[in-house]
């Protein structure tokens, strides 16, 4: 039981840094038709960002990360959008993809030529202790990252449908031709969905990289593995985001324990096989009419 | 004041090479229901995309309330007036029916009584106060349309542009559909409708409006089309063109 608490904390803890990071793939999906093939390196650059703020500007670890979730905002949200998306987006879906895989190569390189190909120290979340939760001993870092991850879902979700701005967004998404004949500002409803996808990213960075320290090549998987925790949830819908990633998180740590450590890596690829064999749209995604 | 609320003069619009608005040419009087009819491709929903800044004009000039307003934007228009409500489905399916009631009063004025209002119109369409709290996909096609309706006049339109609201109704809530047009007149409301069913439509209304390939082939009363011959015959294949030489002067 004790293990089993265990391994589910630790599921928790990585499935809410992946939710975070697909809930970004299903906002600027539902809100430009973009599929964000660079948004790994969107989750390891910030850490990037918030290590040049405390060496540079000597911040304490939590300013720096304040700082680097507004860069990331700034760069990755509303610069991406602009320099990277409006131009390419009316060339159509595919050419705005590779174009965003073009971005995740660029940035990777950037930052192995600019700051170094090792990995670099970060500071941990908190004191590498154990604490005992329910009969178990987890991690207090594992604990602070779901709490942190379950924060901001919460905070997301309650802009989303409490506030007037969040419905708007909401309606933009659904049906954005709609949303311009009743007087909502489309543009800046999406140029927001983009800095939330950076925001979102950002904050997942300075939950992951204390785990694998910052190196130019950790969203590599991690975008990968958002990427299926999107599909698998459904890509169109946010609350599809978050239940793929916890799911996706919680399934791998408990096949690497009890299954097979080897086969670890392969267990989000079946899971992504089962569900779009038997849910193409996803678990708790709405079905799309296209018109080809 | 002008008895016309809404003049089009020489618009030219269509998409990419297409030209679908060959210069056409209409006015609209105020307090009215005015109805749009032509055969398929003649341009009617265009017309409507066109006034509402949907659609670039490519040349001429739409006034309205006497001030031009070729071109503006959507968010202009409301804020002057006119509402769109377009063919289909426009409801956002995942949002409640209250909250895509509200998007209604997006460019409310300030000191807009937005509770009221919201009140006013479900107190106007009970179906609206029932599932208020209901995600709007679960609404009927009819019910969905009331939304739409009831969402477009928020704000007090002077001006409504409503494009085909009958398909896909029942007979009955095609009955309760024109009785709310009749309504929004009696309130003051101008009404511009572009209607498949024609005849129907037009016994509803006191003008009408004949587009064919997107020129304006006739406006007259209603009661004038309904008695005139050569509709039946435009709305059986055989156009106008050749038959009949186009009406001189400009359209009453």
């Amino acid at each position: 039981m004790a293990d089993f608490i265990q391994l589910l904390v630790a599921g928790l803890a990585t499935g809410g840094i992946y939710a975070l990071v697909a809930i970004g793939f299903t906002l600027l999906w539902q809100t430009s038709q973009t599929i964000n093939f660079a948004q790994g390196e969107f989750v390891m650059l910030p850490a990037f960002f918030m290590l040049g703020a405390m060496s540079v500007l000597g911040l304490p670890f939590w300013g720096a990360v304040v700082v680097g979730i507004l860069v990331a905002a700034l760069v990755l949200g509303v610069l991406f959008k602009r320099l990277v998306v409006d131009p390419m987006l009316h060339h159509g879906v595919l050419p705005l993809a590779i174009a965003t895989m073009a971005l995740s190569l660029f940035l990777k390189e950037a930052v192995k030529d600019f700051y170094s190909a090792e990995a670099q120290p970060f500071p941990p979340l908190a004191a590498d202790v154990n604490v005992s939760f329910l009969g178990a001993a987890v991690s207090l870092q594992s604990l602070i990252v779901v709490a942190i991850a379950i924060g901001a879902v919460v905070a997301l979700q309650l802009f989303l449908n409490n506030t007037q701005t969040g419905r708007r967004m909401q309606a933009t998404a659904q049906n954005p031709t709609v949303a311009r004949i009743l007087g909502i500002p489309v543009e800046r409803m999406i140029l927001l969905a983009f800095v939330i996808n950076a925001v979102l990213a950002a904050l997942a960075s300075a939950l992951v990289t204390p785990i694998y320290l910052a190196k130019f090549s950790n969203g590599e998987y991690l975008g990968i593995a958002a990427f299926i925790a999107a599909i698998v949830g459904g890509f169109n819908q946010v609350r599809g985001a978050i239940l793929g990633g916890l799911l996706l998180g919680v399934v791998d740590n408990f096949a690497a324990a009890y299954l097979s450590a080897q086969y670890r890596a392969a267990i989000p690829l079946v899971l992504l096989i089962v569900v779009i064999l038997f849910r193409p749209q996803g678990l708790l995604g709405r079905v799309e009419e296209r018109t080809v | 004041m002008a008895t016309d609320i809404l003049t089009l003069e020489d618009v030219v619009a269509g998409y990419g090479k297409m030209t679908i608005l060959h210069g056409t040419s209409f006015a609209v009087r105020r307090g009215a229901i005015t109805t749009v009819i032509g055969p398929n491709g003649a341009g009617k929903s265009t017309v409507f995309k066109t006034v509402f800044g949907m659609l670039p004009a490519r040349s001429g000039r739409i006034l309205f309330d006497d001030a031009e307003i070729t071109n503006m934007a959507p968010r202009e228009l409301l804020a002057r007036g006119i509402s769109y409500v377009p063919q289909g489905r426009n409801i956002f399916p995942e949002l409640s029916v209250r909250h895509n009631l509200e998007l209604g009063a997006v460019m409310a004025p300030g000191g807009f009584d937005l509770s009221g209002r919201l009140e006013a119109a479900m107190d106007r369409f009970p179906v609206l106060r029932r599932k208020a709290a209901a995600q709007a996909s679960t609404l009927s096609g009819g019910e969905q349309k009331m939304l739409e309706i009831a969402r477009s006049l928020l704000l007090e339109p002077k001006l409504m542009l409503i494009d085909e609201p009958s398909i896909g109704l029942s007979p009955i809530m095609v009955n309760e559909l024109f009785a709310i047009l009749a309504e929004l007149r009696g309130r003051g409301i101008t009404v511009l409708l572009i209607e498949q069913n024609a005849k129907r439509a037009l016994e509803s209304s006191d003008h009408g409006i004949v587009l064919e390939l997107g020129r304006t082939r006739i406006a007259e009363t209603a009661e004038a089309i309904l008695a005139d011959p050569r509709i039946g015959q435009l709305f059986l294949g055989g156009g106008l063109v050749e038959k009949v030489p186009v009406i001189p002067g400009s359209p009453p």
